[in-house]
């Protein structure tokens, strides 16, 4: 049951209600969430946000699906004997 | 600019700076292991593989730098050279099946009338690990690989990409794709349990 990449997974908004804008905002969006936008496209992104509730929203989703990962995933508990096996191997082979 | 760079280390400085350097990362480095092997004796084997190369070349190592990101990427190595080859298929994973053992889940909950609310967030909240868990291991590895790095590790780009050596721009457009799929696989399982948006 692989997903088909198809051209379009979602339905387009109407063209009238993407501008130019929103493209680059869309291109940023991983770069907000991650930290790693610089000051000039923090300042033009928030901007737009604040006027523009189709990409606010993109934010939100794009927030929470992050969220999800780093507030939801359980780390896996390292074996106790794992430490001890790793020194044990270092030092049989020297 | 290191201190050690052209001259040996005596065995016992070698192994107190090991330890106290590089074994601090054995937890984040064993998660990554299972979350690239999905399996527990695999990402054993592969994290013992990396600690021993790594004090092998420990002399490389420069104190003070980043000794999580030269750990990833020794591992990751290792994943990519020698251990994929042999290592077992991710599973794939049936969506149907997780949604059989909610139901029934449900069912019980529903029948037990004092069942708590603390419980009930709990086990709430164990769902959605899962679920992200499950989506996250039916995807792509190299998929898998950026969001671990990023969302669970906190790896900046840059580091992303010295551990995966490939230009930022790689980075970026990888991570866009994967969570793109990550996002279509959550939104899938999202409606089939009866959730539209």
């Amino acid at each position: 049951m692989e997903a088909k990449y198809t051209e379009e997974v979602y339905p387009k908004a109407p063209d009238d209600a993407r501008t130019a804008d929103c493209e680059q905002i869309s291109n940023l969006l991983d770069l907000m969430i991650d930290g790693e936008a610089s000051p000039e496209e923090q300042r033009f992104f928030n901007h737009h946000i604040e006027e523009c509730i189709s990409c606010f929203e993109n934010h939100q989703k794009q927030k929470l699906l992050k969220g999800l990962v780093t507030g939801h995933l359980k780390r896996v508990i390292v074996p106790q004997s794992l430490v001890h096996s790793i020194k044990a191997k270092i030092q049989e082979t020297l | 600019m290191s201190e050690q760079t052209g001259k040996q280390l005596s065995k016992e400085e070698k192994d107190a700076r090991f330890e106290a350097e590089l074994l601090p990362v054995l937890d984040p480095l064993y998660n990554f292991a299972y979350r690239l092997t999905l399996d527990e004796d695999d990402a054993n084997d592969l994290v013992q593989e990396t600690y021993l190369k790594a004090y092998r070349f420990f002399d490389y190592f420069e104190q003070g730098t980043n000794a999580k990101a030269w750990l990833f990427r020794i591992l990751k190595n290792s994943f990519i050279n020698e251990f994929r080859k042999k290592s077992k298929q991710p599973a794939k994973v049936d969506y149907s099946e997780v949604e059989g053992y909610y139901n029934s889940e449900d069912v019980e909950g529903e029948s037990g009338v004092a069942s708590t609310t603390d419980m009930r967030t709990e086990s709430v909240q164990d769902l959605i690990g899962d679920e992200v868990a499950s989506a996250l291991n039916a995807l792509p590895v190299d998929f898998r690989t950026v969001i671990i790095l990023c969302d669970l590790e906190g790896f900046t780009y840059e580091e992303m990409a010295k551990i995966l050596d490939i230009p930022i721009g790689t980075v970026r457009s990888r991570l866009h794709r994967a969570r793109n799929s990550l996002k279509e696989k959550l939104e899938k399982y999202a409606k089939s349990m009866g959730y539209n948006n």
